[in-house]
């Protein structure tokens, strides 16, 4: 029995072919992972499969019904969940369940649903002032609301820390019946290879459908093999690190956190978070959305003033001369920050200006950039129309431009799939290397294990800081994530 | 219709939470009609001008004096052509008069003398006084003075009656006629952001995703917004006929049912910028450049339609504006003439209902337009009619 049947599936855009004679099956009660790299066409074929979009050519059988003509009788029967949620954030929690139980023309029963997500103590709080995890659940529960029979979710984990992330995994687990179908796309490949049934998908074609477990019993595995169908990735020498050359010779605490506190009120965004990075080293920082990452991250870059004490960058305070601190800086932002309508060469010109790099050497330093970065065929491109993952390359090569010895990255791989991570994640430890101090946070608990030394945060504190694997020994667990969870559960304990 | 009773109430929630909503269609009509009261004025207005005599007889005297005794002109008296030149630059006068030597005894004469008008170019309008108010203070003191009996008398005596506004107040029609402008934004502007800001935020790709159909979408935006364009018109009518004491003398059923119909109209219009452009900020500067624009300037309120380019003048024609201008200026000064009402409101019932059409057709239940694609399908036994 199968929920959808796809036969010889084509839909263009204007320039691109999304999805290109694919033919799937989707069986019946079952979770199936949705695998692919950005632009792939995973979020064009779940919008083809509900009707939201109109294939070309090709047939497809939703639960029996044709998706193009018959959309009226199959939207009742199926839960969507697009990638930004769809939620009204000017309604609040209770209001956006009610509003889409009359669109469903279900009952509002909601106690379950918020006791499950733990969202009855906030239902009257605007959907706009939940964190990114508690959205999600929320976003989650208005898909549920009706129990469809077909379940579809878009993405759902980017961008959220590993409790978030098993709870979101728990919950859909536990309020589905036996009968119900999931289609689930996924950039984490942990998360894919817990399902029944996996499916990768690349440039439009299906290139695996099959059960994870038959392509690795690990999955650690499986991530390799998926690498492997999706063409490979070869580690080649960095050229990003071999171009750079570190200009200034420095000292240890090459980044230092002295004290530093945010207070907003009575509330305490950050506290007494210090800590010393050394040259060359990868220091991650690593916690739930809501800690106070991002905080601490601004107020390092002298984005947001320190309530309470300071940040050193290359021994310059960033309170005192936030100029002067800056300009040993790079920083990749976690939203993509550049101009959108400009070309990848106008921005990476105007970057080179902004930090001060002279008319004359300019123009031969921008392609010289282009050309490491591997972005000479998109040169002349708006970056508003780039992947997802040249777009991350860009804002990496902006953010190295003027050669800063100290590299900071918010959330550098959030959306970013895993061939594009691995290229990265490959940058980034040649550059550490060549002597680059790089502070990084990441919701990817297998780039928490390229991290020299790891900073747990909760609550605006550090609850732990060590190596990965002094970590993991602090926690008596094997894995990452499983450490993360641990420290994190007994921190609330106590 | 529990879908669209659904829609209707998040919509609502949501004008109330968001302050712009409030600002333009309760705070902006407030700051509006002040302008229009007391910012512009359109009636014949007080200009000092100059006055340089090179007739030294008494009789002249007496002219140059009534210049000096008349409400509409402050006189200032210059010696030199230069003075008056410097005087005009500096804006410190809007024209001159200048009587010239023979005038006394041209008059005497029996022949027709010449007075010289300067005036101002760069202000039109100013110009356009000057030297009216010069020749009527000319002719005036012609009448009274001793060559009176040597100028023929006039055979034709005009007897002028303004009807409908005697005073010739243009903030009796001005005013009202901001409501039209009011209305064209609630209607255009509010509107034009609504959808876009649907698509922006991607709830609108979760609703598609739901039983909701085409008429529920397009019924959620008309019903919650025409309720607030006609709270924003009541409080208008309200300032202007309590608060601003201008007359009305129509009805007060006939301006909400024409009034209602030009709301309906804008809405359509707002709707459908939205649904097409589905960007909030291309959307709010097409909303001001078709929606406000016109009303302000196509509409006959400020500029009367009869003077513009023929081009213009028949622009004018398929925008709403016009019509509901013309329509509010009758009804508050002269009544309600049923031919006008009924004309007026035929078309923008008209126009309204295309316009409901055409928003309904650009909204579509999925993320693309059906009719740009063909489809075979093959096994569809139970297909069914959209």
């Amino acid at each position: 029995m199968n929920t959808v049947k796809i036969k010889n599936l084509t839909k263009t855009f204007v320039k691109i072919t999304a999805l290109d004679n694919l033919s799937l099956n989707i069986e019946k009660g079952k979770i199936t992972g949705l695998i692919g790299a950005d632009g792939a066409g995973k979020t064009t074929l779940l919008r083809t499969i509900i009707g939201l979009l109109i294939p070309d050519s090709g047939d497809i059988s939703t639960l029996g019904f044709n998706p193009v003509t018959q959309k009226n009788e199959l939207t009742p029967l199926i839960g969507y969940m697009p990638q930004k949620f769809g939620l009204y954030e000017d309604l609040t929690v209770l209001e956006n369940l009610t509003l889409y139980a009359d669109l469903k023309n279900v009952p509002h029963n909601f106690e379950k649903m918020l006791e499950f997500t733990k969202l009855a103590p906030f239902q009257d709080r605007l959907a706009g002032a939940l964190s990114g995890g508690m959205k999600q659940k929320l976003g989650l529960a208005c898909t549920l609301l009706g129990n469809p029979e077909f379940l579809l979710l878009d993405e759902p984990s980017v961008g959220v820390d590993p409790i978030s992330r098993r709870d979101l995994m728990q919950m859909v687990r536990e309020m589905i019946n036996p009968n119900t179908t999931v289609l689930w796309s996924t950039a984490y490949l942990d998360e894919a290879h817990s399902f029944d049934t996996a499916v990768v998908i690349d440039k439009g074609k299906v290139i695996y459908d099959g059960r994870p477990h038959d392509l690795g019993a690990t999955a650690q595995e499986f991530e390799n093999k998926v690498i492997d169908l999706m063409g490979g990735y070869k580690q080649e020498p960095s050229k990003i690190a071999e171009n750079y050359t570190l200009l200034k010779e420095i000292k240890e605490c090459t980044v230092e956190a002295d004290n530093l506190e945010k207070k907003y009120g009575n509330f305490y965004a950050v506290k007494n978070n210090s800590f010393c990075i050394n040259k060359g080293e990868i220091f991650g920082l690593l916690g739930p959305n809501g800690a106070g990452k991002s905080t601490s991250f601004k107020m390092m870059c002298g984005l947001a003033k320190p309530t309470n004490g300071t940040a050193k960058i290359m021994g310059i305070d960033i309170t005192k001369d936030p100029e002067k601190a800056r300009s040993n800086l790079g920083y990749m932002a976690q939203k993509f920050s550049l101009y959108g309508s400009l070309t990848v060469r106008e921005n990476l010109e105007f970057f080179a200006s902004a930090y001060g790099i002279k008319f004359k050497n300019r123009t031969a330093k921008v392609q010289e950039i282009i050309e490491v970065f591997g972005l000479k065929d998109f040169a002349d491109q708006k970056s508003e129309e780039l992947p997802l993952g040249l777009k991350q390359r860009l804002s990496m090569a902006c953010a190295l431009i003027h050669n800063p010895p100290v590299l900071f990255l918010d959330e550098p791989t959030s959306g970013v799939d895993v061939i594009t991570r691995r290229d990265f994640w490959n940058h980034i430890t040649s550059l550490a290397k060549k002597g680059v101090t790089i502070l990084v946070t990441t919701h990817f608990m297998d780039e928490a294990e390229y991290c020299d030394r790891i900073s747990l945060f909760y609550h605006g504190e550090t609850i732990a800081l060590g190596t990965p694997q002094e970590l993991k020994d602090k926690a008596g667990a094997k894995t990452m994530e499983e450490t993360f969870i641990t420290l994190i559960k007994e921190s609330e304990g106590e | 219709m529990k879908i669209l009773f659904a829609l209707i109430k998040k919509e609502i929630k949501q004008i109330l939470r968001d302050p712009s909503s409030i600002i333009i269609a309760f705070v902006l009509p407030f700051i509006s009609i002040m302008i229009y009261m007391y910012g512009i004025n359109l009636d014949s207005v007080r200009v000092t001008m100059g006055i340089k005599n090179d007739d030294p007889t008494p009789e002249v005297a007496t002219l140059v004096k009534s210049f000096g005794h008349s409400k509409y002109v402050n006189s200032i008296y210059f010696d030199n052509l230069k003075d008056i030149e410097t005087a005009i630059i500096r804006s410190k006068i809007k024209g001159a008069v200048i009587i010239p030597n023979d005038f006394s005894t041209k008059l005497a004469r029996g022949q027709s003398a010449d007075l010289l008008v300067i005036t101002d170019g760069s202000e039109v309008n100013t110009a356009n006084y000057v030297q009216s108010y010069a020749l009527a203070i000319a002719i005036n003191w012609l009448a009274t003075s001793k060559y009176a009996a040597s100028v023929k008398q006039p055979s034709i005596n005009a007897e002028i009656r303004t009807w409908y506004n005697p005073d010739l107040n243009s903030h009796y029609f001005i005013v009202p006629g901001s409501i039209a402008i009011t209305m064209t934004l609630i209607g255009i502007l509010l509107t034009s952001l609504v959808v876009a800001r649907e698509w922006e935020r991607g709830t609108m790709e979760a609703m598609l995703a739901t039983s909701v159909k085409t008429i529920h979408i397009v019924l959620g935006k008309y019903i919650p917004y025409f309720i607030l364009g006609m709270l924003s018109l009541t409080f208008n009518i309200f300032l202007c006929i309590v608060i601003f004491q201008i007359p009305f003398r129509g009805n007060y059923f006939v301006l909400l049912l024409v009034s209602s119909l030009f709301l309906f109209t804008s809405l359509g219009i707002g709707l459908n910028i939205s649904s097409v452009l589905k960007n909030q900020f291309l959307a709010s500067m097409v909303a001001m450049s078709v929606g406000f624009m016109p009303a302000l300037m196509l509409s006959g309120l400020m500029f009367p339609i009869n003077s513009m380019p023929v081009f213009f003048q028949h622009l004018t024609r398929i925008l709403p504006p016009r019509y509901y201008v013309s329509f509010i200026e009758s009804e508050f000064m002269a009544g309600t003439v049923p031919e006008i009402v009924i004309a007026n409101a035929i078309y923008l019932t008209i126009l309204g209902l295309i316009l409901f059409m055409a928003v309904y057709k650009n909204t579509s239940t999925r993320l693309e337009k059906e009719s740009s694609h063909s489809v075979n399908g093959f096994r569809h036994e139970r297909e069914v009619k959209e």
